[in-house]
């Protein structure tokens, strides 16, 4: 190979450390592992429901299946490749997505009613910690992020805010009492767009390289 | 001689672990192969511009490469990403002559025609292309693209704006 002598390339020879390189394994890691923290810290600090419903592990299990996509995809976006696509979370998206559009269908079928019993003050309440322990997963990410080359900031910032939102209501819904469908479909969900809006606006600018 | 995939991949991995000569090498080889890269897709004045800016977003973004993975694809992303920054960036350019060489990557036809640029433009309608070309890649004014092209100066400026957002949700993708 050619080694004539360029200052260019010499300037940056003389500024190499040894790197690690961005494992996807690492990156899983790190995702699992500030989920595990949200969840401790919800355990810890408001305690576990008391009991279990169906809607309960049904809505869950959506939320935790939809952060664990949009996780893969920002952990992945974060190693560039031509052809890679990160669509995967789309289906995801789709899956969750039938639970507000369940909530939806039935209000409209239920009326004013359906309003009330969705609980909006401890409804508020679960929306503001979704997002509070979305954080630990959006900062890992955002980490990630800011090591990596993501191609496409904007939508990196999207899944984060989505991976962070899901994470994070996925980990207060084990302290959440409520099993009503109004409630968890409408302020859980909301939790997700909030958080996937909040990244969305305030990721890219982060990850920008 | 040219590097292939598995010795750039290889040089790739030892850089990554504080080897100097062979980060000097693999910085060498993808200079190299960036130049055949941009050269027709670049003005001639902006070529080792760009070439510079994406060896030094390899610099920075060196653990982003997965020794497991392939490295021209790694290497491809970033050189469009850059590529695509670049394009956004130019407003007025001078008129630029146009290298006529062809990226030679015979050795991995598959891997070429996958990362190319010319791929990119593939999922552009023609008129984002010709406005594109004419304008961030050869150096014409709005006015003289349009009048080249035949798309009225408004029309020229909206596609310019369509095809480089387009450009951009497409560096992994296309």
């Amino acid at each position: 190979m050619n080694t004539k002598p360029d200052p260019f390339i010499d300037g940056l020879v003389v500024q190499l450390a040894p790197v690690t390189p961005m494992k996807a394994s690492a990156g899983l890691g790190g995702a699992a592992a500030s989920l595990a923290v949200a969840i401790v810290m919800v355990v810890a600090l408001m305690g576990l429901r008391r009991d279990i419903s169906a809607l309960f592990l049904l809505s869950s299990g959506l939320f935790l299946l939809l952060g664990a996509a949009a996780s893969l995809s920002v952990i992945m976006m974060g190693r560039p490749s031509v052809g890679s696509e990160h669509g995967g979370w789309v289906w995801a998206a789709a899956m969750a997505a039938l639970l507000p559009a369940t909530t939806l269908l039935m209000g409209v079928t239920h009326g004013p009613a359906a309003w009330t019993e969705s609980d909006p003050e401890t409804g508020v309440l679960c929306l503001a910690m979704g997002l509070l322990f979305g954080l630990v997963t959006g900062g890992v990410l955002v980490a990630w992020l800011r090591r990596g080359a993501p191609t496409s900031p904007e939508r990196a910032g999207l899944l984060t805010g989505i991976a962070a939102g899901s994470f994070g209501i996925f980990a207060f819904s084990l302290h959440c009492p409520s099993n009503d469908l109004y409630h968890i479909g409408l302020w859980h969900s909301l939790a997700v767009v909030v958080a996937a809006m909040i990244g969305r606006l305030a990721v890219p600018r982060l990850i920008r390289w | 001689m040219k590097a292939d995939e598995a010795s750039l991949a290889r040089l790739a991995a030892l850089a990554q672990r504080g080897n100097r000569a062979a980060y000097a090498a693999f910085l060498g080889e993808c200079q190299r192969w960036l130049k055949r890269y941009f050269v027709r897709r670049v003005g001639a004045e902006f070529l080792d511009d760009l070439v510079q800016e994406t060896l030094l977003s390899v610099h920075a973004k060196l653990a982003s490469y997965d020794p497991a993975r392939p490295v021209l694809p790694w290497l491809a992303a970033i050189a469009r990403y850059r590529w695509v920054d670049q394009l956004r960036r130019i407003y007025k350019a001078r008129e630029s002559a146009f290298e006529d060489e062809v990226a030679d990557d015979a050795e991995e036809p598959e891997i070429a025609a996958r990362i190319s640029l010319d791929r990119l433009f593939a999922y552009l309608p023609s008129g984002q292309v010709q406005a594109i070309e004419l304008v961030k890649i050869e150096g014409l004014s709005v006015a003289e693209a349009a009048a080249a092209s035949g798309q009225s100066e408004s029309l020229v400026k909206v596609n310019i704006h369509r095809g480089l957002k387009k450009l951009a949700t497409l560096i992994e993708k296309a």
